[in-house]
């Protein structure tokens, strides 16, 4: 009977310790919520395997630029709605030649339907693939299209857009990226 | 005549991909096996974007000859384990079914400790074991009670 008990015991210890681990471990709020309250945040590691071409990318290798981050899905209509605007704003930044990037994210996507987005849409800038979506907890991603704005010192500031971008509210966000 | 060859060998050519393709994996079993990453249902549950874009690709891999787990594979391939509805059956998955086969195991032999522990206390006979007998003392002051009762 003692080893039954003693069984039993051990069984619930562990069943707590797991449960300290899940608390301990588990995701507080997103950059989002932090950068919609106002806040300027470190942005969370970011560290992706390519689509558009072989490889992966960091968002640590692009330290030192302004990164518009778009995080997409090839199923989701406002994201197609806003594909082309995102595009033309990359090249007329890039164009500019003061260290803008635009890192597209797309996650939840067969890879097939992605590279033919991206093909469709003419985006010319780099687009990594978060296959499970792992990243949303982290940047506090609720749903596609969402686009963040980190600074050369690699935070994310203020405004972070939820839904379709517009060219205007693209350029906002990278002037006042580049004023931080 | 020239016309009747040509349409039999055309016959010939096409014949031999359907031939290959014989044995069809079917759409709506896979369709529970896989997981809709967006929506945590399985694919034949869930008509979000993302689940209709995974089955259209099956679909298209089942048109394409893929046998079942040539198709499971590629999945598990492009999202990791968790796009199978059930874990598999090596590595860290293995966990998942150890663990509740261990807990039946564990109460198992919780439930077969007591009844033993019980069994033992009741005594070999299966009847509750007599109460000890009375000192000599006791005996005798209950007499006397009872005597006093007699009429």
């Amino acid at each position: 009977m003692r080893i039954v008990r003693g069984a039993v015991a051990a069984a619930v210890l562990a069943l707590l310790a797991l449960l300290v681990w899940d608390v301990a471990h588990g995701h507080g709020p997103g950059v989002a919520q932090k950068v919609d309250a106002g806040k300027i945040v470190a942005a969370p590691a970011l560290n992706l395997p390519r689509i558009d071409t072989s490889g992966r990318l960091s968002l640590a290798s692009l330290r030192g630029k302004i990164v518009v981050v778009n995080f997409w899905q090839s199923s989701c209509v406002p994201c197609k709605q806003e594909a082309r605007t995102l595009a033309a704003a990359a090249r007329a930044w890039k164009a500019k030649g003061i260290g803008v990037v635009f890192l597209g994210v797309d996650a939840l996507d067969l890879t097939s339907a992605a590279r033919g987005y991206i093909a469709h849409y003419g985006v010319e800038y780099p687009n990594v693939r978060d296959a499970t979506g792992s990243t949303y907890p982290n940047w506090g991603v609720t749903g596609v299209p969402e686009t963040f704005f980190v600074d050369r010192r690699g935070r994310v500031v203020p405004p972070h857009i939820v839904g379709g971008a517009t060219r205007q509210t693209l350029d906002e966000g990278i002037r006042r990226a580049l004023s931080s | 005549m020239r016309a009747a060859v040509a349409v039999a060998v055309a016959a010939l050519a096409l014949a031999a991909p359907a031939a290959a393709c014989r044995t069809h994996a079917s759409q709506s079993h896979l369709e529970t096996l896989l997981v809709c990453l967006e929506c945590h249902t399985t694919l034949d549950e869930s008509n979000s974007p993302f689940a209709n874009q995974m089955k259209a690709d099956v679909a298209r891999r089942i048109a394409a000859c893929q046998t079942e787990q040539q198709i499971l594979d590629a999945m598990v391939a492009q999202f990791g384990p968790t796009v199978l509805s059930t874990p598999q059956t090596h590595g860290f998955d293995l966990l998942a079914w150890l663990v509740p086969l261990g807990g039946v195991g564990l109460g198992a032999a919780a439930i077969g400790g007591g009844a033993w522990h019980w069994s033992r206390k009741r005594g070999p006979g299966g009847s509750q074991a007599p109460d000890p007998a009375l000192a000599p003392e006791d005996e005798r002051l209950v007499d006397d009670a009872l005597d006093r009762f007699d009429v």
